[in-house]
């Protein structure tokens, strides 16, 4: 690796985020935060990723879902690879199936809370494989 | 009737001594219970004294009152009783006459103790058929006025009912339908009456579900419930049962129906509200299991200081955690209305009570707190524990949102049979938008969760159950950055109404 790969934790609980920092620092990845939808615009905006992490739900139960569509609007972050976090499976309705949801969610890997660090890692390295392909 | 269970009762009334005890002799011989008359006039008093014999024996020609006369007076009292004219050979067109008037029989004399026999067996035979088409006449009177009774009174119980009812026949057709029906239908009573359920219920499913048990054959009793919701979005279920005749023949349909759209409601209420107190819970203890595999996977890398911080972090997720669960118990206290007692309460012991509680707090924070009370109040009726926690909720909310320096104040004012009790502070205030929302359960204002100030999110819908229960209401007013205040409003208990 011989730059720093890029992350952007959108998670509207601290916790998470710091967890997930320390955890992602660790591998040697970048890590910036950000804890709501507006705010998470704002970065990716001014700053180029490599990868987003997303939580599903913060200020609005589908905010993580909102975030993902308006990406994938604009050019610059068409194919920036995001990966959905979330603890809320039954609540939202959504399977969280890719083969079912995959072409609402517009998000190309998703995962239940907690995730353990050697998992979230091992998903981490195989959407940034996938990106360079 | 005398024949059953006893003797025949007969009555030979003749001026003839002799014919009088020959026939008696012959009768008892019979074993029958004979009595005799000596003329018309004893034979009729006889007869009106126990109008109860089974045949009179009744000759024509009598000195004082003459047969046809006796006969025209047991026509008119009971013409049920026998009665066989004795007759002489000269009388016979009056015998004749005597039957045309409803006599049974004649017979003329001389007879034979075999004629005699003959006759009258032949009387009471008729008297016996007579009495038994009566009884069986009677009884059918009583089982159809207990039949029309017992309809009447099916059919009451059935209008009565909130269930709805409806009978179809064979072909479908209703043929009973309750006021319940026709209004969870949305029908006219008249218009279902006799129509063709088909087409009519404007419901697919349940016409189909109609249907399909006209055309079961079954003998054994089935029932087949269904869910479905009308177009005005109610939802209705139904319990179709075919009605089945002993040759296992489909006679028709009932179907009765429930409408359970308040209980579908408070089914989803309560599994949203469990869905969503599990996501509460998964939270804190997600975050928990997270910091702690920071540790265990190595990641803090031995930085004792870091890790010292992430255990106090885990801790502080952990009291979170059960401060929730405090919470939650006291909302389900809060709902437990049955066995909560209400006394009459002096609001001011519990609201110094709780000042004082909390003015530690209040002091580390150097904040201005203060409890300004006219006494004497008047007591409300109260369960004290849910007041304590009512006014522990609003008071530390006050606290925890108010900055350093700033004013928390309690007052109470009393008007209109009303206490009021306002808790003002200059905190970080509401913003329109979340204002709406405060009641709700785990709902947290923005502002507060941006400032990092902890909560459950429940404080403030147990302190509106606890309201709503004491029949008071609260009221909000807040400013974003200037302060809140909010104003319990709690009925003053009744002393001696009648």
């Amino acid at each position: 690796m011989n730059s720093k790969k890029k992350i952007l934790l959108v998670d509207d609980d601290p916790a998470f985020r710091e967890i997930n920092r320390m955890v992602l620092e660790t591998s040697g990845y970048e890590v910036e935060e950000a804890d709501s939808k507006p705010a998470a615009l704002e970065k990716i905006r001014s700053t180029t990723f490599d990868l987003v992490i997303l939580d599903l739900m913060m200020e609005e139960r589908d905010s993580g879902f909102q975030l993902a569509y308006a990406l994938r609007q604009e050019e610059a972050t068409r194919t920036l690879p995001i990966l959905m976090l979330t603890s809320a499976e039954e609540k939202t309705g959504f399977s969280f199936d890719v083969a079912q949801d995959r072409e609402w969610m517009k998000v190309d890997d998703y995962a239940a809370k907690p995730l353990k660090p050697a998992e979230l890692i091992a998903r981490v390295e195989k959407m940034l494989q996938k990106g360079k392909t | 009737m005398n024949q059953e269970g006893g003797k025949a009762k007969i009555l030979v009334v003749d001026d003839e001594e002799i014919i009088r005890i020959g026939c008696s002799r012959i009768l008892e011989d019979q074993n029958m219970w004979v009595e005799e008359a000596a003329n018309g006039r004893i034979g009729w008093e006889k007869i009106q004294a126990s109008p109860d014999y089974d045949l009179v024996l009744l000759d024509l020609m009598m000195p004082e009152m003459g047969g046809l006369e006796v006969l025209d007076e047991i026509q008119r009292i009971d013409s049920k009783i026998v009665t066989i004219m004795i007759t002489g050979f000269a009388t016979i067109e009056t015998a004749v006459d005597a039957m045309r008037k409803g006599a049974y029989d004649y017979l003329p004399k001389p007879f034979s103790p075999d004629e005699l026999r003959a006759k009258i067996n032949r009387g009471l035979e008729k008297r016996r058929l007579t009495m038994e088409a009566e009884q069986l006449r009677e009884e059918r009177d009583r089982n159809l006025l207990q039949l029309s009774k017992e309809k009447s009174r099916t059919l009451t119980l059935i209008n009565c009912m909130s269930e709805g009812i409806i009978a179809t026949n064979r072909a479908g057709q209703i043929v009973l339908i309750n006021p319940a029906a026709c209004n969870m239908m949305r029908l006219s009573c008249e218009r279902a009456l006799g129509a063709t359920v088909k087409g009519l219920l404007e419901n697919p499913d349940l016409e189909q579900h109609i249907a399909e048990m006209l055309e079961t054959v079954q003998r054994t009793a089935i029932m087949t419930r269904k869910e479905f919701t009308t177009s005005d979005k109610r939802v209705l279920q139904s319990n179709t049962s075919p009605i089945v005749d002993d040759q296992g023949e489909t006679l028709g349909t009932i179907t009765a129906l429930l409408d359970i759209t308040e209980d579908k409601k408070i089914e989803q209420m309560k599994s949203d509200f469990i869905r969503l107190v599990s996501h509460e819970l998964k939270a804190p203890i997600g975050a928990i299991e997270g910091y702690l595999n920071l540790i265990i996977e190595g990641l803090t890398a031995g930085d004792s200081k870091k890790e010292r911080e992430i255990i106090i972090r885990s801790r502080d997720k952990a009291e979170n955690l059960l401060l929730l669960i405090n919470d939650l118990l006291d909302m389900s206290r809060a709902e437990r209305k049955i066995s909560k007692t209400m006394t009459p309460t002096d609001i001011s012991a519990v609201l110094k009570e709780t000042v004082e509680f909390y003015r530690n707090e209040a002091k580390s924070k150097s904040l201005s707190f203060g409890l300004e009370l006219p006494e004497p109040l008047p007591p409300v009726l109260a369960n004290q524990d849910d007041l304590g926690r009512l006014f522990s909720n609003l008071i530390s909310n006050a606290i925890k949102y108010t900055p350093e320096k700033g004013s928390v104040q309690v007052s109470v004012r009393q008007a209109e049979g009303q206490l009021m009790v306002e808790i003002t502070d200059t905190g970080i205030g509401l913003s329109e938008e979340d204002l709406q929302k405060i009641f709700g359960e785990f709902f947290r204002a923005k502002n507060a969760v941006q400032r990092k100030i902890s909560g459950t999110g429940l404080g403030l819908s147990i302190c509106k159950r606890i309201i709503e229960d004491h029949n008071g209401y609260i009221q909000v007013e807040s400013k974003l950055d200037v302060g809140s205040r909010f104003r319990v409003i709690l009925p003053v208990h009744k002393l001696n109404v009648n």
